[in-house]
Protein backbone atom coordinates (compact mmCIF):
# COMPACT_ATOMS: atom_id res chain seq x y z
CA UNK A 1 0.00 0.00 0.00
CA UNK A 2 1.12 3.52 -0.71
CA UNK A 3 -0.95 5.00 2.10
CA UNK A 4 0.02 5.65 5.71
CA UNK A 5 -1.27 7.90 8.51
CA UNK A 6 0.63 9.84 11.11
CA UNK A 7 -0.20 12.50 13.67
CA UNK A 8 3.17 14.22 13.17
CA UNK A 9 3.89 16.43 10.18
CA UNK A 10 5.84 14.15 7.85
CA UNK A 11 9.28 15.17 6.64
CA UNK A 12 8.99 16.10 2.95
CA UNK A 13 11.37 14.28 0.61
CA UNK A 14 13.67 16.09 -1.81
CA UNK A 15 14.29 14.26 -5.07
CA UNK A 16 17.24 14.46 -7.44
CA UNK A 17 16.40 14.57 -11.14
CA UNK A 18 18.94 13.39 -13.73
CA UNK A 19 19.67 16.85 -15.17
CA UNK A 20 21.01 20.10 -13.70
CA UNK A 21 18.69 22.01 -11.36
CA UNK A 22 18.16 25.50 -12.77
CA UNK A 23 18.02 28.64 -10.63
CA UNK A 24 14.42 29.57 -11.51
CA UNK A 25 12.03 27.33 -9.59
CA UNK A 26 8.77 29.11 -10.45
CA UNK A 27 8.23 30.32 -14.04
CA UNK A 28 5.29 32.67 -14.10
CA UNK A 29 3.51 35.21 -16.28
CA UNK A 30 0.47 37.40 -15.91
CA UNK A 31 -2.42 38.62 -18.03
CA UNK A 32 -4.41 41.74 -17.15
CA UNK A 33 -7.58 39.67 -17.23
CA UNK A 34 -8.78 36.25 -18.30
CA UNK A 35 -11.43 35.69 -20.98
CA UNK A 36 -13.92 33.06 -19.86
CA UNK A 37 -15.90 30.54 -21.87
CA UNK A 38 -18.24 27.68 -21.07
CA UNK A 39 -17.93 24.75 -23.46
CA UNK A 40 -20.13 21.74 -23.98
CA UNK A 41 -18.08 19.11 -25.78
CA UNK A 42 -20.08 16.98 -28.24
CA UNK A 43 -20.53 13.21 -28.19
CA UNK A 44 -18.47 11.11 -30.55
CA UNK A 45 -15.45 13.41 -30.67
CA UNK A 46 -12.28 13.11 -28.62
CA UNK A 47 -11.72 15.50 -25.73
CA UNK A 48 -8.77 16.91 -27.69
CA UNK A 49 -10.85 17.59 -30.83
CA UNK A 50 -13.71 19.11 -28.87
CA UNK A 51 -11.51 21.45 -26.84
CA UNK A 52 -9.10 22.50 -29.58
CA UNK A 53 -11.76 23.10 -32.26
CA UNK A 54 -14.03 25.13 -29.98
CA UNK A 55 -11.22 27.31 -28.67
CA UNK A 56 -9.63 27.82 -32.09
CA UNK A 57 -12.93 29.43 -33.18
CA UNK A 58 -12.48 31.95 -30.34
CA UNK A 59 -8.79 32.50 -31.20
CA UNK A 60 -7.73 30.95 -27.88
CA UNK A 61 -4.37 29.19 -28.03
CA UNK A 62 -3.44 29.08 -24.34
CA UNK A 63 -5.88 28.37 -21.54
CA UNK A 64 -6.52 26.76 -18.18
CA UNK A 65 -9.62 24.63 -18.07
CA UNK A 66 -11.81 22.92 -15.51
CA UNK A 67 -13.73 19.87 -16.72
CA UNK A 68 -16.93 19.79 -14.72
CA UNK A 69 -18.37 16.42 -15.65
CA UNK A 70 -19.89 14.39 -18.46
CA UNK A 71 -19.69 10.89 -19.93
CA UNK A 72 -16.77 9.31 -21.70
CA UNK A 73 -17.65 6.57 -24.15
CA UNK A 74 -14.01 5.52 -24.03
CA UNK A 75 -11.17 6.72 -21.84
CA UNK A 76 -7.45 6.05 -21.78
CA UNK A 77 -5.40 7.21 -18.84
CA UNK A 78 -1.92 6.70 -17.40
CA UNK A 79 -0.45 6.69 -13.95
CA UNK A 80 2.91 8.17 -13.02
CA UNK A 81 5.46 5.57 -11.97
CA UNK A 82 9.14 5.53 -11.02
CA UNK A 83 11.17 4.94 -14.20
CA UNK A 84 12.84 1.53 -13.86
CA UNK A 85 15.49 2.53 -16.40
CA UNK A 86 16.52 5.55 -14.30
CA UNK A 87 16.60 7.79 -17.37
CA UNK A 88 14.00 10.02 -15.72
CA UNK A 89 12.70 10.10 -12.14
CA UNK A 90 9.09 9.32 -12.99
CA UNK A 91 7.39 8.34 -16.19
CA UNK A 92 3.93 7.38 -17.38
CA UNK A 93 2.95 3.72 -17.35
CA UNK A 94 1.11 1.99 -20.20
CA UNK A 95 -2.30 3.55 -21.01
CA UNK A 96 -5.24 1.88 -19.28
CA UNK A 97 -8.35 1.64 -21.50
CA UNK A 98 -11.84 2.03 -20.00
CA UNK A 99 -15.28 2.05 -21.59
CA UNK A 100 -18.30 3.87 -20.24
CA UNK A 101 -16.65 6.11 -17.64
CA UNK A 102 -18.18 9.17 -16.01
CA UNK A 103 -15.91 12.15 -15.56
CA UNK A 104 -16.06 13.56 -12.03
CA UNK A 105 -13.68 16.49 -12.30
CA UNK A 106 -10.64 17.40 -14.32
CA UNK A 107 -8.14 20.15 -14.97
CA UNK A 108 -6.53 20.73 -18.33
CA UNK A 109 -4.08 23.13 -19.91
CA UNK A 110 -4.12 24.11 -23.58
CA UNK A 111 -0.81 25.14 -25.08
CA UNK A 112 1.39 24.44 -28.07
CA UNK A 113 3.80 21.60 -28.68
CA UNK A 114 7.40 22.15 -29.70
CA UNK A 115 6.23 21.62 -33.31
CA UNK A 116 3.56 24.32 -32.85
CA UNK A 117 0.50 22.07 -32.82
CA UNK A 118 -2.21 22.42 -30.12
CA UNK A 119 -1.52 20.30 -27.06
CA UNK A 120 -3.80 19.53 -24.12
CA UNK A 121 -2.42 18.30 -20.78
CA UNK A 122 -5.22 16.86 -18.62
CA UNK A 123 -5.54 15.21 -15.22
CA UNK A 124 -8.86 14.01 -13.91
CA UNK A 125 -10.88 11.80 -11.62
CA UNK A 126 -13.55 9.53 -13.05
CA UNK A 127 -15.98 6.80 -12.12
CA UNK A 128 -15.79 3.44 -13.88
CA UNK A 129 -18.89 1.56 -15.06
CA UNK A 130 -18.89 -0.54 -11.85
CA UNK A 131 -18.72 2.57 -9.63
CA UNK A 132 -15.00 2.44 -8.79
CA UNK A 133 -13.37 5.87 -8.69
CA UNK A 134 -9.90 6.31 -10.18
CA UNK A 135 -7.77 9.15 -11.46
CA UNK A 136 -4.69 10.01 -13.45
CA UNK A 137 -3.28 11.56 -16.61
CA UNK A 138 -6.04 11.48 -19.24
CA UNK A 139 -5.00 10.97 -22.86
CA UNK A 140 -7.36 13.51 -24.44
CA UNK A 141 -6.69 12.45 -28.01
CA UNK A 142 -7.70 8.88 -27.15
CA UNK A 143 -10.73 9.62 -24.96
CA UNK A 144 -14.12 10.02 -26.66
CA UNK A 145 -17.07 11.97 -25.24
CA UNK A 146 -20.19 9.89 -24.59
CA UNK A 147 -23.92 10.57 -24.36
CA UNK A 148 -23.70 13.31 -21.72
CA UNK A 149 -21.58 16.23 -23.01
CA UNK A 150 -18.44 17.20 -21.11
CA UNK A 151 -18.84 20.70 -19.67
CA UNK A 152 -15.73 22.86 -19.45
CA UNK A 153 -14.99 26.24 -17.86
CA UNK A 154 -12.18 27.95 -19.76
CA UNK A 155 -9.92 30.76 -18.58
CA UNK A 156 -8.11 31.98 -21.70
CA UNK A 157 -4.61 33.41 -21.33
CA UNK A 158 -4.23 35.93 -24.13
CA UNK A 159 -1.19 38.06 -23.39
CA UNK A 160 1.32 35.21 -23.15
CA UNK A 161 1.43 31.67 -24.43
CA UNK A 162 1.98 28.22 -23.02
CA UNK A 163 4.43 26.07 -24.89
CA UNK A 164 5.98 22.66 -24.31
CA UNK A 165 9.76 22.58 -24.31
CA UNK A 166 12.36 20.04 -23.30
CA UNK A 167 13.28 20.50 -19.65
CA UNK A 168 16.94 19.73 -18.94
CA UNK A 169 16.47 19.03 -15.25
CA UNK A 170 13.74 16.41 -15.56
CA UNK A 171 14.57 15.36 -19.15
CA UNK A 172 10.89 15.66 -20.01
CA UNK A 173 8.86 17.90 -22.32
CA UNK A 174 7.06 20.34 -20.01
CA UNK A 175 4.61 23.21 -20.44
CA UNK A 176 5.83 26.66 -19.46
CA UNK A 177 4.72 30.24 -20.07
CA UNK A 178 6.46 32.35 -22.72
CA UNK A 179 6.06 35.95 -23.85
CA UNK A 180 4.14 36.47 -27.08
CA UNK A 181 5.43 38.80 -29.74
CA UNK A 182 3.98 42.27 -29.14
CA UNK A 183 3.22 41.62 -25.48
CA UNK A 184 5.27 42.18 -22.34
CA UNK B 1 -30.96 32.73 17.15
CA UNK B 2 -29.70 35.10 14.52
CA UNK B 3 -28.17 33.90 11.28
CA UNK B 4 -25.15 35.70 9.92
CA UNK B 5 -24.22 35.49 6.28
CA UNK B 6 -20.72 36.76 5.67
CA UNK B 7 -20.73 38.03 2.12
CA UNK B 8 -17.67 39.56 0.54
CA UNK B 9 -18.39 41.51 -2.63
CA UNK B 10 -15.68 41.85 -5.20
CA UNK B 11 -14.55 41.11 -8.71
CA UNK B 12 -11.92 39.12 -10.54
CA UNK B 13 -8.75 40.91 -11.60
CA UNK B 14 -5.56 39.70 -13.23
CA UNK B 15 -4.70 36.10 -14.10
CA UNK B 16 -1.35 34.43 -13.41
CA UNK B 17 -0.01 31.14 -14.67
CA UNK B 18 3.01 29.40 -13.18
CA UNK B 19 5.06 26.32 -13.71
CA UNK B 20 6.35 25.29 -10.29
CA UNK B 21 9.52 23.19 -10.43
CA UNK B 22 10.67 20.10 -8.54
CA UNK B 23 11.17 20.19 -4.76
CA UNK B 24 9.09 23.35 -4.26
CA UNK B 25 6.26 23.02 -1.75
CA UNK B 26 2.89 23.24 -3.50
CA UNK B 27 1.19 25.56 -1.00
CA UNK B 28 4.14 27.86 -0.46
CA UNK B 29 4.76 27.85 -4.22
CA UNK B 30 1.25 29.18 -4.74
CA UNK B 31 1.84 31.82 -2.06
CA UNK B 32 5.19 32.80 -3.65
CA UNK B 33 3.41 33.17 -7.00
CA UNK B 34 1.03 35.67 -5.38
CA UNK B 35 3.94 37.56 -3.83
CA UNK B 36 5.73 37.70 -7.19
CA UNK B 37 2.62 38.92 -9.00
CA UNK B 38 1.39 41.29 -6.31
CA UNK B 39 -1.87 39.42 -5.66
CA UNK B 40 -3.30 39.90 -2.15
CA UNK B 41 -6.17 37.47 -2.66
CA UNK B 42 -6.64 34.87 -5.39
CA UNK B 43 -8.64 31.82 -6.38
CA UNK B 44 -7.25 28.73 -8.09
CA UNK B 45 -8.60 28.51 -11.66
CA UNK B 46 -6.74 25.45 -12.80
CA UNK B 47 -4.03 23.17 -11.53
CA UNK B 48 -2.39 19.91 -12.48
CA UNK B 49 0.89 18.27 -11.82
CA UNK B 50 2.71 15.71 -9.73
CA UNK B 51 3.97 15.51 -6.16
CA UNK B 52 6.79 13.39 -4.75
CA UNK B 53 4.45 12.23 -1.95
CA UNK B 54 1.08 13.71 -1.10
CA UNK B 55 0.10 14.72 2.43
CA UNK B 56 -3.58 15.36 3.14
CA UNK B 57 -5.17 16.31 6.45
CA UNK B 58 -7.75 13.86 7.73
CA UNK B 59 -10.85 15.04 9.63
CA UNK B 60 -9.27 13.79 12.90
CA UNK B 61 -6.26 16.04 12.32
CA UNK B 62 -3.85 13.26 11.35
CA UNK B 63 -1.77 13.47 8.19
CA UNK B 64 -2.51 10.95 5.49
CA UNK B 65 0.63 10.37 3.45
CA UNK B 66 0.34 8.81 0.00
CA UNK B 67 3.77 7.65 -1.11
CA UNK B 68 5.08 8.25 -4.62
CA UNK B 69 6.87 9.17 -6.64
CA UNK B 70 4.88 10.30 -8.37
CA UNK B 71 1.45 11.24 -7.03
CA UNK B 72 -0.75 12.99 -9.60
CA UNK B 73 -3.00 15.85 -8.52
CA UNK B 74 -6.25 15.23 -10.39
CA UNK B 75 -8.37 17.96 -8.80
CA UNK B 76 -7.50 21.12 -6.92
CA UNK B 77 -9.58 23.98 -5.57
CA UNK B 78 -8.63 26.72 -3.22
CA UNK B 79 -7.65 30.28 -2.54
CA UNK B 80 -4.95 32.53 -1.19
CA UNK B 81 -5.86 35.16 1.39
CA UNK B 82 -3.87 38.01 2.81
CA UNK B 83 -3.67 37.67 6.60
CA UNK B 84 -4.06 40.47 9.18
CA UNK B 85 -0.26 40.42 9.71
CA UNK B 86 0.28 40.99 5.98
CA UNK B 87 1.41 37.47 5.18
CA UNK B 88 -0.27 35.35 2.51
CA UNK B 89 -1.84 32.00 3.27
CA UNK B 90 -3.13 29.43 0.80
CA UNK B 91 -5.87 26.91 1.55
CA UNK B 92 -6.01 24.13 -1.01
CA UNK B 93 -8.11 20.97 -1.14
CA UNK B 94 -8.07 18.33 -3.79
CA UNK B 95 -7.95 14.77 -5.00
CA UNK B 96 -4.76 12.88 -5.80
CA UNK B 97 -4.14 9.59 -7.60
CA UNK B 98 -1.39 7.18 -6.59
CA UNK B 99 0.80 4.99 -8.77
CA UNK B 100 -2.06 2.45 -9.04
CA UNK B 101 -4.71 5.05 -9.96
CA UNK B 102 -6.35 4.91 -6.51
CA UNK B 103 -7.72 8.26 -5.37
CA UNK B 104 -7.57 10.12 -2.05
CA UNK B 105 -8.91 13.54 -1.12
CA UNK B 106 -8.64 16.26 1.47
CA UNK B 107 -6.89 19.51 2.38
CA UNK B 108 -3.21 19.67 1.41
CA UNK B 109 -0.84 20.11 4.35
CA UNK B 110 1.55 23.08 3.98
CA UNK B 111 5.20 22.10 3.84
CA UNK B 112 4.54 18.45 3.08
CA UNK B 113 3.53 18.38 -0.61
CA UNK B 114 6.61 18.90 -2.73
CA UNK B 115 6.44 19.01 -6.51
CA UNK B 116 7.93 15.98 -8.25
CA UNK B 117 8.26 16.80 -11.99
CA UNK B 118 6.16 19.89 -12.63
CA UNK B 119 3.08 21.67 -11.36
CA UNK B 120 0.99 23.99 -13.51
CA UNK B 121 -1.25 26.43 -11.70
CA UNK B 122 -3.49 29.30 -12.78
CA UNK B 123 -4.65 31.87 -10.24
CA UNK B 124 -7.23 34.58 -10.75
CA UNK B 125 -6.85 37.64 -8.56
CA UNK B 126 -9.77 38.42 -6.25
CA UNK B 127 -10.36 42.11 -5.60
CA UNK B 128 -12.72 42.66 -2.67
CA UNK B 129 -14.87 45.79 -2.95
CA UNK B 130 -13.94 48.72 -0.71
CA UNK B 131 -17.33 48.75 1.02
CA UNK B 132 -17.02 45.28 2.59
CA UNK B 133 -16.07 46.67 5.99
Amino acid sequence: MNKQSTTALPRARTVVHPGPSGPVRINHMRADHGRHFRLSLPAGRTLHEGLVEALAREAVHSASMTLLGGDLESLRFCMALPDPSGRVLATYGAPVPLRGARLIFGNATLGRSASNTPLVHCHGAFCEADGAVRGGHILCDRSVVGRVPVTVLVTALDSFELRVAYDEETRMPLMRPEARAGHV
Amino acid sequence: MSEVHRIERGRMGRVAYARIGPNEDLMQGVEKLCVAQGFRHAFVRGALGSLIDACLERPDGACQVIRGPAIEVVSLAGEVRRQPDGSLRSALTGVVADTEGRVYGGPFVAGANTVCVTFEITLEEWLPADDNH
